[in-house]
């Protein structure tokens, strides 16, 4: 049987998907990446999850069953934990058993490695791991790691340049998927205004930002947002923020209220939240998206 | 100093206790109501989970009442319940002075020792640690009447009065001087339920009771299910007790004794592999456990937008598909209404019912 990894376009896909991707090119083994999120990726992956799962979860089944028969294994790692002292929500924990128990695949068809930063040997293990369901050795998986490493590391980052920007401040998974958070960016990028992510910083810097909060903020990805929010609030050339979550969310329910009261209340710069779900439709947030940018420019006009 | 804490279950009759005994002054809120959950929606982020929510109207109502310290829990786990404290810390400083001691679960013995020699200078460290130790005693006692009442309520020919029965002996046990008085009297009440149960009863269909901690404990927030379930004749299988975990957190836990982690782990497997936070590996895994001891169906219930539930919710879908059980998902939140409960629940009970009698 050829073997041919299918990884799907979600979740933290956006974050190391290239990593993955280098990974697995080095070791040989061709890759499928299934395409961008439709309208039906989302149909589908609404019909097979939970209810009341997130909507980014929803969009990952959806991928998922996309890439199930053009692809031998699927690659769903299990990241628990990969920052000491932070922890990712449940269903990155979870995610796994999630798709096994959907789909109900093999253990035979996953490739699952395990990463958990509180074990020093997680790293080494989860390469085995996967190495192995590619029928490969180790060594030539820590082997095809460091080089894939090297790359990622060294990828090219967005330069900026205008003098006054919006910062849109979400998960990566919902701002790099065009569905959901990168509508947003298409509407501003459309009448001229520019943007920045959190994506567009390097995450160590935003890390230390985030100590302040440390220990009250555990979960990993929404300690990068408040790092974000408060270096964005800091900075004098940005001249509104945009926050962009997804209804179903647990960190982000109580983090926007959190973020409200601690860093945007008093920055004495407009913000917006923006709240994502299956039923958005597109007038509605280009709506509140031209308002604020309206609001943003009589503010600088004062 | 005057203190208030959230209601849980029947976990506020022996801090209560506890804290009178050790001279420090109570200002308790009112029992859970339909203004408490207004008032606590109304000061609370609105996509957060229901206990976040009642939890705050307890806060406000206890201020009401004139206190001016609030001890609460907050577990450094996965799930929100850990971030709670940090919000309802700024949502409560809004125009007011008050002092608010969160308790990490995962050091609770430690900080509840610390909070109450805090809060109770003038108490020796003996009396301290013995209130405590009264306190899980109590709990636990009242886990094992409320266990007694599951499973001799559906065997009695008036369930109603072993409800009663239970709630009296819950008021005797919180008022308990000593050891031996709690003893004696979930004894005394275990003794009295028993002796109500008929001879010739057929065994009662069993339901496995799961889901989230909080939902499960209190009462107000499961719309009573448990009770509802006894009044129809169903024996209730419960794995979340107040007084076990009280007394896991703080006894065992702290000589190193308990690791939850790892029990629920080889229950859940094969269908799930991994700690998800919160009480999700739990659920999978003594929902298995039931339904490979034969047990006639589940209920699973969890506050709305649970984030471990719904992680657990895809392993159950698959539990119950194999072993062929029905299972029944209560989502709960603020607009929860009883009648809205009552209807699943009687229509669960006539399919397990009928299914067993088929059978």
């Amino acid at each position: 049987m050829t073997i041919s990894v299918g990884i799907p376009r979600a979740l933290l896909f956006h974050e190391f998907g290239e990593l993955w991707q280098g990974f697995f090119t080095n070791l040989g083994v061709p890759v499928n990446v299934s395409a961008a999120t439709t309208k039906t990726v989302l149909d589908r992956g609404t019909s097979l999850a939970v209810d009341e799962s997130c909507l980014p979860l929803k969009l990952y089944l959806g991928h998922a069953e996309s890439l199930l028969a053009c692809s031998s294994h699927l690659f769903v790692p299990r990241i628990a934990c990969y920052h000491r002292g932070y922890f990712l929500c449940a269903k990155f924990a979870g995610l796994p058993d999630i798709v096994r128990n959907t789909f109900g695949l093999g253990a035979d068809r996953l490739i699952a490695p395990d990463v958990d930063g509180r074990r020093t040997l997680s790293g080494i293990s989860a390469v085995r791991t996967a190495a192995a369901a590619a029928g490969r050795s180790t060594f030539a998986g820590l082997a095809s790691l460091r080089r894939a490493l090297a790359v990622w590391r060294a990828r090219p980052r967005a330069a900026e340049t205008a003098d006054a920007k919006l910062a849109v401040i979400g998960h990566s998974y919902i701002l790099n998927d065009p569905f959901l958070g990168g509508e947003v960016l298409a509407l501003l990028a459309a009448r001229g205004v520019a943007t920045v992510t959190p994506d567009d910083i390097p995450a160590r810097l935003l890390y230390d930002e985030a100590r302040v909060f440390a220990p009250e903020i555990y979960w990993q990805l929404s300690a990068k947002l408040a790092g974000a929010a408060s270096y964005f609030a800091r900075r004098s050339d940005i001249a509104g923020l945009v926050m962009v979550s997804c209804f179903g969310c647990g960190p982000d329910s109580l983090m926007n209220e959190f973020l409200e009261e601690r860093v945007l209340k008093g920055c004495g710069k407009p913000y917006a939240v923006l709240c994502f779900d299956e039923h958005t439709g597109r007038a509605g947030v280009a709506t509140r998206v031209e308002a604020f940018w309206d609001l943003v420019e009589w503010r600088r006009r004062q | 100093m005057k203190v208030t804490y959230p209601h849980m279950g029947y976990m506020n009759a022996p801090i209560r206790f506890m804290l009178e005994s050790l001279a420090i002054e109570v200002a308790e809120a009112p029992p859970i109501s339909k203004r408490t959950v207004e008032l606590g929606t109304l000061h609370s982020p609105e996509g957060v989970c229901l206990p976040y929510k009642i939890n705050m109207g307890n806060f406000l109502e206890g201020l009401e009442r004139g206190a001016d310290t609030i001890v609460t829990m907050c577990g450094a786990g996965k799930c929100r319940l850990g971030f709670y404290g940090a919000v309802q810390r700024t949502g409560l400083a809004k125009g007011r002075e008050v002092a608010f001691c969160s308790l990490d679960t995962e050091r609770l013995l430690p900080d509840l020792y610390r909070f109450l020699r805090y809060a109770a200078p003038a108490a020796g460290r003996l009396a301290v640690a013995g209130g405590i130790a009264l306190a899980v005693k109590k709990l636990r006692a009242l886990d094992a009447i409320n266990d007694a009442k599951n499973y001799f309520g559906p065997r009695a020919d008036d369930p109603q009065r072993i409800i009663d029965i239970c709630e009296y002996g819950a008021g005797e046990i919180a008022l308990a001087e000593n050891f031996a008085e709690v003893n004696y009297s979930r004894d005394l009440i275990a003794g009295v339920m028993s002796s109500c149960r008929r001879a010739d009863a057929p065994p009662p269909p069993r339901v496995a009771l799961v889901g989230e901690f909080y939902v499960l404990m209190e009462p107000y927030a499961n719309r009573w299910i448990e009770n509802a379930l006894v009044r129809q004749g169903v024996e209730v299988k419960k794995f979340v007790r107040a007084g076990g975990w009280a007394y896991a957190k703080t006894l065992l836990q702290t000589f190193g004794l308990f690791n939850e982690e790892r029990e629920y782990l080889e229950q859940a497997r094969p269908y799930f592999n991994h700690h998800v936070g919160g009480d999700g590996l739990k659920s999978v895994g003594t929902s298995l456990w039931s339904a490979r001891q034969g047990c006639d169906g589940i209920i699973h219930a969890f506050p709305f937008g649970c984030l471990p539930e719904i992680v657990a919710q895809y392993a159950l879908k698959n539990i119950v598909a194999d072993y062929g059980l029905p299972l029944l998902t209560l989502s709960i939140d603020e607009h929860a209404s009883d009648v809205g409960i009552a209807t699943r629940l009687e229509a669960f009970v006539d399919c397990i019912k009928r299914k067993k009698n088929v059978t």
